[in-house]
């Protein structure tokens, strides 16, 4: 299994190393997505009442809580269909863009990218995992080449949005006095997550301006161990860690929308 | 040993609320809108962004992995003493909610939270914890006898027995601001509008209890709305009038939820129905007001409920009258203060929260600061007065009037009372 080096046999990153990692995350992820369920389903399930004494947080009561406020009318007199909020507010980020144009670009660079190259990694996955019980009529190489250019192209555009994002919380002082460790760990790991796929491709391509000067036997040396680094931090940070950091916003934020008809 | 329980509960507050304290991205909109943040120096904790923390904090403290692995840590009664002081220091007013970029409804988890403090022990705030017991005790907040509720009515005022249409006066304009309710009822007489109102059988609307965490106490916000809500459909009436906003919002919106089914009546705001009125061409004008106006528009019948446009179509359309906006309306306006128990509560806040609004006023050089809440009125006008005892520039000529008054005076009513 080639997943994630595309280099020589003695070069690659084992496909086993690589299950372990994605497994454990996997792991981590649901586990702490279990607490933060029942978290919320340690809440009420209407308007004003109490829990029933004795009764444990509950999966299950948040997603039937959540499903009643998503269908029921609002006496609020707003409220918007659910796929005028699903393209326009979650996927779009209407609400952003409406408070700041700034502030809108950088989120939405960091999404864009951020899911693309998410989609991509996913897709590379399936195309490895499938070569080996099905011939496709191009090989899990070839389907790599593909996904060069846009891989760099989202990949750059996470990073401008990542590069404000920085350059927000370090130069604009209200945003910097604002900001807590939550906000600093986030977008510190998107960044060294972004910056360490940039470096991964650059040692293995030769890429001149991200191989850090590494070429010829040396550049061989440190494409594994690079790309290694690169996929395990992204699996840890970007689906294990969701659930116990900021990152719970990736998921709570648009179900907040949803539940709230799109905002007020 | 016993297990250690988590220091705070989640009475009041639904699964839902949970988790949108999850899914506020600290952008810290609500801090740059939120007007007691402002009007208090900014003081870190009344800011919206703040307050989501720290009960985030408290649930994870609570219920969180740390929690699920090692046992609630605890939290201090003082931690929880100096949450309540904040979660109290907001007017309710839903500017955060109108900014918040995640979609939060911060207004119901503020007033969730209240209400789970409070079964606690802990809260409401100063003055507030009178309101179930005066409403308990005299159907209203203002101490009086169910009989002085009829004490505004003059003699020329007709008001029948029956009627297809309502007006629910509500205790401030009853017992208060009486002018409001004469106001009202000389113009619906005047439109030749038959109405009945509930007299004695008025109490009040629950909105102070709600809004300040006690809807619980004795029961109180349900069989208020059930007393009004029966008395109502006595009367057979099928359209209820509200002038005052804050009964509207809780009619509209906190009666069904506390009787859990929808009103068998339909809830007007006096401003939506006049303006129905003017668009028939149901409304002769007799005087010309000759005043530059502008309207504040209360939460409680804007951001809470979404009436923005009649208030504004009714002014534009009264004779003289030359409209003009002030820089924060609609859903951006400035709250005037008074909301969510804060007058009561801590009226110094409300002061300055309505000083900031006045200045708003000020800077169109309108003649008439107008609204349509007695609320709104009262703070709008302490702070029309506080700013004229500084000598601000214009504050002494500022007036400050609601909007059916308005109207009665264009109408060539004369408007009495207090």
């Amino acid at each position: 299994m080639a997943y994630f080096s595309g280099l020589s046999d003695a070069l690659r990153i084992t496909f086993v190393q690589m299950m372990i990692v994605s497994f454990i995350a996997m792991v981590i992820f649901v586990y702490g997505m279990i607490i933060n369920l029942q978290k919320w389903g340690a809440g009420v399930t209407g308007y004003a009442l109490e829990p029933e004494v004795g009764s444990k947080g509950s999966a299950i009561r948040f997603l039937k809580t959540w499903w009643k406020q998503v269908t029921e009318e609002s006496h609020h007199g707003h409220g918007k269909p659910i796929l005028e909020i699903l393209v326009l507010d979650i996927l779009f980020q209407r609400r952003i863009l409406k408070r700041s144009p700034v502030r809108w670009f950088m989120h939405f660079t960091i999404f864009a990218g951020w899911m693309t190259l998410f989609a991509m990694s996913g897709m590379m996955f399936a195309v490895e995992m499938t070569e080996r019980f099905i011939e496709l009529p191009f090989t899990a190489a070839q389907f790599r080449e593909v996904l060069q250019i846009p891989n760099d192209i989202f990949g750059y555009i996470l990073l401008v949005g990542v590069l404000i994002a920085i350059a927000r919380r370090l130069f604009i002082k209200e945003v910097r006095e604002a900001s807590i460790m939550y906000d600093w760990i986030l977008i510190g790991v998107v960044f060294i997550v972004t910056v360490s796929g940039f470096v991964a491709d650059g040692i293995r391509t030769g890429d001149i301006v991200w191989n850090i000067g590494m070429s010829g036997d040396t550049a061989m040396a440190y494409a594994p161990p690079a790309a290694l680094f690169h996929s395990v931090i992204s699996l840890l940070f970007c689906i294990a860690f969701i659930p116990y950091s900021k990152y719970i916003h990736i998921i709570a934020t648009p179900l907040a929308i949803l539940a709230n008809k799109g905002g007020e | 040993m016993a297990k250690k329980q988590p220091s705070i509960d989640t009475k009041n507050l639904t699964a839902v609320q949970l988790m949108e304290l999850d899914s506020c991205t600290r952008c810290g909109e609500c801090v740059k809108w939120c007007p007691t943040y402002a009007a208090s120096g900014q003081k870190p904790g009344l800011a919206p962004r703040d307050k989501i923390l720290r009960w985030r904090e408290f649930m994870n403290k609570s219920y969180g992995v740390k929690a699920k692995l090692f046992g609630p840590t605890e939290i201090s009664g003082a931690e929880l003493e100096e949450f309540k002081d904040d979660v109290h220091g907001c007017t309710t007013c839903g500017i955060c909610a109108t900014v918040c970029e995640s979609g939060i409804n911060t207004v119901e988890i503020w007033e969730s939270i209240r209400a789970n403090l409070v079964k606690k022990g802990i809260g409401p705030y100063g003055k507030q914890s009178m309101f179930p017991k005066l409403v308990n005790q005299y159907n209203n907040p203002y101490l009086a006898a169910p009989e002085d509720r009829l004490k505004w009515i003059p003699d020329d005022v007709k008001i029948a027995e029956k009627a297809n249409i309502l007006y629910f006066g509500g205790c401030t304009a009853e017992l208060r601001q009486t002018k409001l309710a004469v106001a009202t009822a000389r113009v619906l007489n005047k439109l030749g509008i038959e109405f009945t109102m509930l007299g004695e059988e008025e109490w009040c609307c629950g909105s102070a209890m709600i809004r300040t965490g006690q809807p619980h106490i004795e029961d109180i916000a349900r069989r208020v709305a059930e007393h009004n809500v029966d008395a109502i459909k006595a009367t057979g009436a099928t359209k209820v009038l509200y002038a005052c906003a804050g009964c509207f919002r809780a009619s509209k919106v906190d009666w069904p939820r506390q009787l859990g089914e929808e009103l068998p009546f339909e809830v007007i705001h006096i401003t939506e129905f006049l303006a129905d009125l003017i668009k028939k061409g149901q409304i002769k004008w007799v005087k010309s007001l000759d005043k530059a106006i502008t309207y504040h528009d209360p939460c409680h019948l804007g951001r809470h409920v979404g009436v923005y446009d009649a208030p504004r179509y009714v002014l534009g359309n009264i004779p003289g009258v030359k409209f003009v906006e002030m820089d924060r309306v609609k859903e951006f306006q400035r709250c005037c203060g008074a909301g969510g128990g804060v007058k009561a509560g801590i009226p110094d806040l409300a002061l300055g929260v309505a000083e900031t609004r006045v200045e708003d006023a000020l800077a169109t050089h309108a003649d008439i600061l107008s609204s349509a809440c007695p609320f709104c009125k009262r703070n709008l006008q302490d702070g029309t007065d506080s700013l004229n005892k500084k000598n601000t520039a214009g504050a002494d000529k500022l007036e400050v009037e609601d909007i059916i008054v308005l109207v009665a005076e264009a109408l060539g009513l004369e408007v009495i009372g207090d």
